[in-house]
């Protein structure tokens, strides 16, 4: 995650946030489905303000010029990047398959499964939490390694 | 030379990053189109013409490997080098779209330095 994040990004992050849970304050989060052996989903929870400031650095603009609109988008993408890099490093027979991702309507239920792994980190303006949950909970100590 | 380049990817945000690194590398551009599918990049090929390619695997509607199959069926467009840009780093993926035809591949996430130095790579341009 933190690859992503320094290399394309230009993100340094600044290791564990306080509260590891989840971000405090306004949040983003963007969710996309993955099929393969095995499948689930990669969902990404971020404080809206590192999200402004990702977006601007992404896109090379003012964070007052970006629309909601263009930080979904970066988010999305975002959460895309990690996802791939993630998966690339499980051992699978199969080739994983990765839907488009969205952004999650504030309404949505937030809850995870228990055999989820989580990794939260905190970076410039907020927290960052990704968590990849998976049919299969052996798999969850791959994907915990990749993170 | 300045070189026609198709940004093919199903996310904006991605085409705008891609496109404003290689502007930034100073990788010599004289054109940059944008699609978001496999479908529109061939309905785009069928009126313009580019020197090479970038395009991402996972997209909706027609997916970089069918894209890439089709391109290589068409007489005029299967001379075009493509250079596959992608979440997906698994050896599996990577021989499978070299097979397919693909001249190039680079694993997001990547430095921008990087970009520059696969698409001179692929087109056989001298380093400098």
């Amino acid at each position: 995650m933190e690859q992503v994040l320094e290399k394309m990004f230009f993100i340094r992050t600044l290791g564990d946030p306080p509260d590891a849970s989840s971000p405090a304050g306004p949040e983003m989060r963007a969710r996309l489905s993955f099929e393969g052996d095995p499948s689930g989903s990669l969902t990404l929870r971020i404080s809206s303000k590192a999200a402004h400031s990702i977006a601007a650095d992404f896109l090379g603009e003012e964070e007052y010029a970006i629309t909601d609109q263009q930080v979904g988008e970066v988010i999305c993408e975002l959460a895309n990047m990690i996802c791939g890099s993630v998966l690339s490093r499980v051992e699978s027979e199969s080739t994983f398959r990765l839907a488009s991702p969205s952004i999650l309507p504030s309404t949505e239920s937030a809850a995870v499964s228990p055999d989820a792994a989580v990794h939260a980190i905190e970076i410039g303006g907020g927290a960052l939490s990704v968590t990849v949950d998976t049919e299969r909970a052996a798999c969850s100590a791959a994907t915990a390694r990749g993170f | 030379m300045a070189y026609r380049v198709l940004i093919v990817d199903d996310s904006p945000a991605m085409r705008s990053f891609v496109h404003r690194v290689i502007c930034l590398s100073g990788f010599e551009l004289s054109d940059c189109f944008e699609a978001s599918n496999g479908q529109e990049a061939l309905d785009l090929l069928g009126r313009e013409w580019v020197d090479v390619i970038l395009t991402d695997i996972n997209m909706p509607g027609m997916d970089g490997e069918e894209f890439l199959r089709r391109l290589t069926k068409e007489e005029m467009l299967r001379s075009i080098p493509v250079v596959v840009v992608s979440t997906d780093a698994t050896l599996k993926r990577i021989r499978r779209m070299m097979d397919l035809g693909a001249r190039g591949y680079l694993t997001k996430p990547f430095l921008p330095e990087s970009l520059r130095a696969e698409l001179e790579r692929t087109l056989g341009v001298p380093c400098a």
